[in-house]
Order: C-alpha cells, then structure tokens, then sequence
C-alpha cells in the first residue's frame, strides 16, 4: 500500500525528516509514537501534500504510484486521507455541500458520474448514524465554532464519507475526553477492513488501548529509531521516552 | 469639450431657453456652486487616489434619444426576476414601457420628478434639495443639471407590498452619454419600504452617469435599500446617496458593485434620532482594469445607534478598489455602537486596494471598531479543501463564495440574492 524509502525533508533549511523508512501492507495498523517536535505531524504532511515542506531526499510509493509527484488533491483522489491534528474552521462552507464536491471531484477523477443530489443525501445520513454524529454539525459551516472533540470527531466522519484506502490519523485523540476518545475510536474500527490501511499517530498510549495497532513505531528526531509489536506502546507508556533518547544517544 | 465646458455650455443653454422648468432657482445656485467648486482633483484628500481627469477629457451628450427595444430587454430577463414594480429610465429619461406598478394602495406614490414637483408639490418641496451636501462639486453639478429621477413616497403607516425597482439604463450606442439621475425617497413616520436600484448599460460608447438620491426615513419607518452596478463595458459612474434617519428607524443598505469602468458610491447616513439602527453592507468584484470607490460616512448625532458596516471586495486582474469609511461619533451620541470592517481578497499580484477605515469619536461612552484587511486566499483552508480531494480551481471557488456570502445573506429579496451568485459565478 504505502512504502516510505530514506524520506528527508526540510522546512526554512531546517532538516526535520532525517531518513524515514516505513511499509503498511493492505488492512495493517501502524501506529507512530514520539516525543513532541519528533517530526510525526511533518510526516503526515509531507505525506499529505503540504508544499511548505521540501523533500530533500528519498521516495513514496503509494499503490504503485510516486506519491510526492501527485498533487494534494490527486493524493486524496487516489486514497489518501489525513485527519489533522489541528482542523481548521472555514466559516461559509458548509460542511454538506464541502463533502458533496470532495466526493464528486474524486468521482470525476475516477471517471464515474457525480452523485444524484439526494443519493448523496442518503449516503451522508447512513455515514452519520453509522459514526453517531449529531445532524447540527453538518448543517454548520465547516468545524465553525466546534469544539476540540466536535472537530476531531467531524475528521473521523469526514474518513468515513471518503472511504480512503490509507488514512492517517495525526493526534486524533489530543484534547479528547474519555467519552469523545471512545467515539473517535470506535468509528474508526468500524472503519477497519483487510483493504485499508492506518497510520496512527499519538503522543499517548491510550488511543491504542482502542485502536489496537499491528505495528508500533517511535519516531525521534526525524527516523524510526525502534520498532515493535502492539507492546512498545504499553511499554513507553510504563518507561516514558527518556530511555529511548537515552538508547539513540549512546548509539550515536 | 471638457466636462466642466460641458456643463458650462449647457447650463447656458438652459438659461436662454423661454419656457425654463420649475427647478430654476435651484439649479441656478447649484450652477454658482459648482463653478466655484469645479469638479474634484486627486488634490482633495477625498479624491486622493480617485482621479477624474480621464473622464473629464472624454466629451460626452446629454440625449433622451433612445432607440431601446423594451421587449428585447424584457425577454433578455433583465428586469423581470424579481416580481416588484419598476420604474425605468433611459439616458436621465423616463421610460414608461418598462414602468410597472403593483401597488393598489392609491397613497404610496412612485413617479418622476417633473410630475412630483407639480402634483404633490407640499412633500416635494419639503424634501428636495433639502439633505444634499451641495458643496461637493458633482453634488452641484447633478443639482444644476439634473435630467429626471424617481419620486418615491410612502405615507405614515403604510408599507410598500413590493420592492420598487429602480432601473436606470445608458443606451450609448449611438454616443458618448451624460446623464444625471436624480432621486427622491420619502418614507413618512412607521411607513416600510423596499428600494433597488438597478444600473445597466448598453452600447459600446462612453457614458457618465452621476446620481444623486436624497432619502428621507422618519420616526419608526424602515427602509431596505439596495444598490446593484450593473452596468458593463465604458460606464464610469459616481453615486451620491444621502440619508437622514429620524428616531427608532432601520436601514439595510448593500451596494453590489459588479460591472463598470469605473465606479464611487458615496454613502452618508445622517442618524438624526435615537435608536437608530443602520446597516451598511457592500460587495465588490472589479476585475480587468475596473476601478471601485466605496466611500461612506456614517454620522451618530444623536444617543443610543447602532452602525454596522461591512465592505468586502475580491478583486482580479489589474483592477483597483478604494475604500474610505468614516464614522463619526458625535459629542451627543453615547450609547453608541458603531462597527466597521473591509476585508479584501487580491487575487492578481496588480490588484491594488487602498483602505482608509475612520473613526472620529467625540462621546465618552461608546462600543465602536474598525479595522481593514487585505490579502491573498488564505493557505490553509486551501490545503485542507484540497488534501480532501478538492482541486484548486473549485476549493478557490468555494473560499470565495463563503467571503461573499457573509454579504449576500444581507439582502432579503431571494431572487436578488440569486442574481448575485450568478453574477459571482460569472466574474470568478
Ligand atoms: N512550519 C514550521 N516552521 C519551522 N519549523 C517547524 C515548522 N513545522 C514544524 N517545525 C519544527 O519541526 C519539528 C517537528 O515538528 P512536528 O512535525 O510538528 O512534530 P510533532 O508532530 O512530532 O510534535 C519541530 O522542531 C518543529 O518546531
Ligand atoms: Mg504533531
């Protein structure tokens, strides 16, 4: 699905990503652990598009295509999803007639006819039973006046609406309580199928208490400096970073 | 011939005609004036960066000689969107074919100058002439040399079942045309009303068209007041729109500037009573090498008003836009709460805008803000939009239209608002 090769990349000359290799296979969830400033959320960008970003050096395989030559928009097309660790408000969008273009752009990019308005309709209201979302939200410009979870929880939604084949998660569980960090994480395990894959990003364990992982990666400074089974998280979660930093210190 | 020849010929003219009309005196003094005052240069701080010489030079005639096709405009939907009543003038002069009126109510009143003047001549000279700041030099010009315009009165207690349309067409296809509207509105004490002004032109000639509306709105009255330029090709246009507002009335006001070479609004509102509410909102587009003005001014003189104004523009290509908005808060008006904003999208690296926001405030105990922005669509918006798969072209499309939106949800007519995401999908 997603091969990451030796990716470097760079903002204002300052070296962020030093050499990232990563593989997700069809249906796996990975998950990218790492102290703050680690570069998780550079990843998730460069992946997505961002053109603040320079890709210094290395290459993205997406489904056989070079992923860093697409545009955002074709990213998305082609399967990509990212659900921001700090989604934006756009006042004036709704958010109904924002997903309508989004899934009708796609259907243009596959070649298939745009949706019948009420088939849309149908659809967006199954998605948000299915993702227990309370209908004002999508009568609402987009994420306007939401709060932290309403925010988090409309990215989930938004997932569910463009049924991506990779999606990534960029802090999704950060400012969430409890009972919001159980919706978030059930909507995204009825999300869960063999053919889509996950690239789960958290700064806590808990999220993957949840969303249990295949694979648990720690990104510091720029690289995947260990990489284990569901168990490195419960075991960060115990030990902290420290020893981590410590190992990649003594290593250099 | 230059303008300020131009009008010095005709007013001539006018003079040694036998049979003058009933605005002599008027017109006259208004003459005196304006050849005291001439017409503005970019030397008046309230011009600075608004320049009339090129229109001066172009030489243009003043003709009621119109060989319209009235059934042509109508199929053409031009006017009949919206279900109001009309009246019509072409080149200063009315146009009875397109006029139409639904009212059955004998009492509200809408026909042309010339007739007001003589049939209801107790309102007529009450109001006219009366609220104009005759020392700007157009002002004077227009009063000198005004050709015909709308008489519009609605009595004390009595509200208009249908928006008026106010339809001002320049047929330059056969010159350079000069035309002078002059309007009238008068809305009596708990009176409502619903105005549009509506501005096209035809032909490929020059033309100038400079207006001037006088509007009165007494105690408890309202008035929605709208103004849409749409008038393409070599049109330049200057608007001078007065009103004064007595006690507890409401004024919507938006001004949709689409088409035009060049255009200024000039906007004063007079709040001349307490508990006044007054809105201002405006919209422009210009694109190509379009040029906008959007002055206004909005004067609180007295206790316990309330003043929102809002312009937004989005300009393209090479156009420029000005916008200069000055609230005054008088020693009188506490309790005020005056709100003013302009925000503006350049598309194009040689668009222009220059934004003066003004408050001058002599009361101690007032609520009022200002402020102006000017920039490009903002990045991040346009990230996420696309990162959903949205390209480009349609995530700047929908950025926009939620920018103009925040105006067009100020217009009540449905079918205006209607026209004007036309026109917005036209121009972007
Ligand atoms: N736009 C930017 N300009 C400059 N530095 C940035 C920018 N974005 C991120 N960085 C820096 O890159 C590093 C990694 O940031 P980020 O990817 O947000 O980390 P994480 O998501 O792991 O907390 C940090 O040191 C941060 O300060
Ligand atoms: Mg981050």
């Amino acid at each position: 699905m997603l091969k990451i090769e030796n990716l470097k990349a760079s903002i204002e000359g300052k070296s962020i990503l030093n050499g990232i290799n990563l593989e997700i296979k069809p249906g796996e969830v990975h998950a990218i652990m790492g102290p703050n400033g680690a570069g998780k959320s550079t990843l998730s960008a460069v992946l997505a598009g961002r053109n603040d970003y320079e890709v210094t050096e290395g290459s993205v395989d997406f489904l056989g295509k070079d992923l860093l030559d697409l545009s955002p928009e074709d990213r998305a097309r082609e399967g990509l999803f990212l659900a921001f660790q700090y989604p934006i408000e756009i006042p004036g969008v709704s958010t109904t007639n924002f997903l309508k273009t989004a899934i009708n752009e796609k259907r243009k990019y596959l070649g298939l006819e745009p949706m019948e308005a009420t088939d849309f309709l149908k659809f967006m209201r199954s998605k948000m039973e299915e993702m227990e979302m309370d209908k004002s939200l999508t009568s609402r410009s987009l994420n306007e006046g939401f709060s932290g979870g309403e925010k988090k929880r409309n990215e989930v939604f938004q997932m569910a609406m463009l049924e991506p084949k990779l999606a990534i998660l960029d802090e999704t569980d950060s400012g969430l309580d409890i009972d919001a960090l159980r919706l978030v994480s059930a909507g995204v395990n009825k999300l869960r199928n063999p053919d889509r894959s996950f690239l789960v990003i958290t700064h806590y364990q808990r999220l993957l208490d949840y969303i249990v992982p295949d694979f648990v990666h720690v990104l510091y400074k720029g690289r995947i400096v260990k990489s284990g089974d569901a168990s490195l998280a419960k075991e960060l979660e115990v030990k902290g970073y420290d020893w981590i930093k410590q190992e990649v210190e003594a290593a250099v | 011939m230059n303008l300020v020849q131009q009008i010095e010929s005709e007013f001539k003219l006018y003079e040694h005609q036998a049979q003058k009309d009933d605005f002599f005196e008027y017109r006259k003094k208004a003459f005196q004036t304006f050849q005291k005052n001439g017409i503005p240069t970019i030397k008046n701080e309230e011009w600075k960066y608004t320049n009339l010489s090129k229109i001066s030079e172009i030489g243009f005639q003043t003709s009621c000689v119109s060989n319209l096709d009235a059934d042509a405009l109508i199929k053409a939907g031009i006017l009949n969107k919206i279900e109001s009543n009309k009246i019509v003038f072409v080149n200063g002069c009315l146009f009875p074919e397109l006029s139409v009126w639904l009212e059955d109510d004998p009492s509200i009143i809408c026909t042309n100058l010339a007739k007001a003047r003589k049939e209801h001549a107790a309102i007529f000279e009450n109001h006219f002439g009366k609220y104009l700041p005759q020392e700007e030099g157009l002002n004077a010009m227009n009063s000198a040399l005004m050709s015909d315009g709308a008489f519009i009165y609605v009595p004390a207690g009595k509200r208009m079942k249908y928006p008026l349309m106010l339809t001002n067409i320049t047929d330059a296809n056969e010159s350079n045309i000069l035309q002078q509207p002059r309007n009238l509105i008068v809305i009596e004490k708990s009176a409502a009303a619903t105005v549009i002004e509506n501005y096209i032109a035809v032909g490929e000639n020059s033309s100038f068209t400079n207006v001037v509306n006088e509007i009165f709105v007494d105690e408890n009255a309202s008035l929605e007041h709208y103004k849409v330029q749409r008038a393409k090709g070599n049109s330049y246009h200057n608007n001078y729109t007065q009103i004064v507002q007595n006690a507890n009335t409401n004024i919507n006001q938006v001004t949709l500037t689409l088409d035009g070479q060049w255009v200024r609004n000039n906007l004063h509102f007079n709040m001349n009573g307490e508990n006044c509410n007054s809105l201002l909102y405006g919209l422009y587009i210009p694109d190509g090498q379009q040029f906008v003005d959007n002055h206004s001014r909005v004067d609180h003189a007295k206790p316990n008003c309330f003043s929102d104004e809002k312009y937004k523009g989005i300009l393209k290509d090479k156009s420029v836009a000005v916008f200069n908005g000055k609230i005054m808060v008088h020693l009188d008006a506490q309790k005020t709460n005056a709100y003013q904003r302009n925000q503006n999208i350049l598309l194009s690296n040689d668009a222009t805008v220059n934004t003066k926001p003004q408050l001058e405030i002599f009361a101690d105990d007032v609520k009022c803000t200002h402020g102006a922005t000017i920039g490009q669509l903002d990045e991040e918006p346009m990230f996420y939009l696309r990162s959903r798969g949205i390209s480009e072209n349609e995530a700047r499309k929908l950025l926009l239209n939620a920018f103009a939106d925040d105006i067009a949800e100020k217009i009540k007519i449905p079918e205006l608002v209607q026209i004007l995401e036309e026109e917005i999908e036209r121009k972007l």
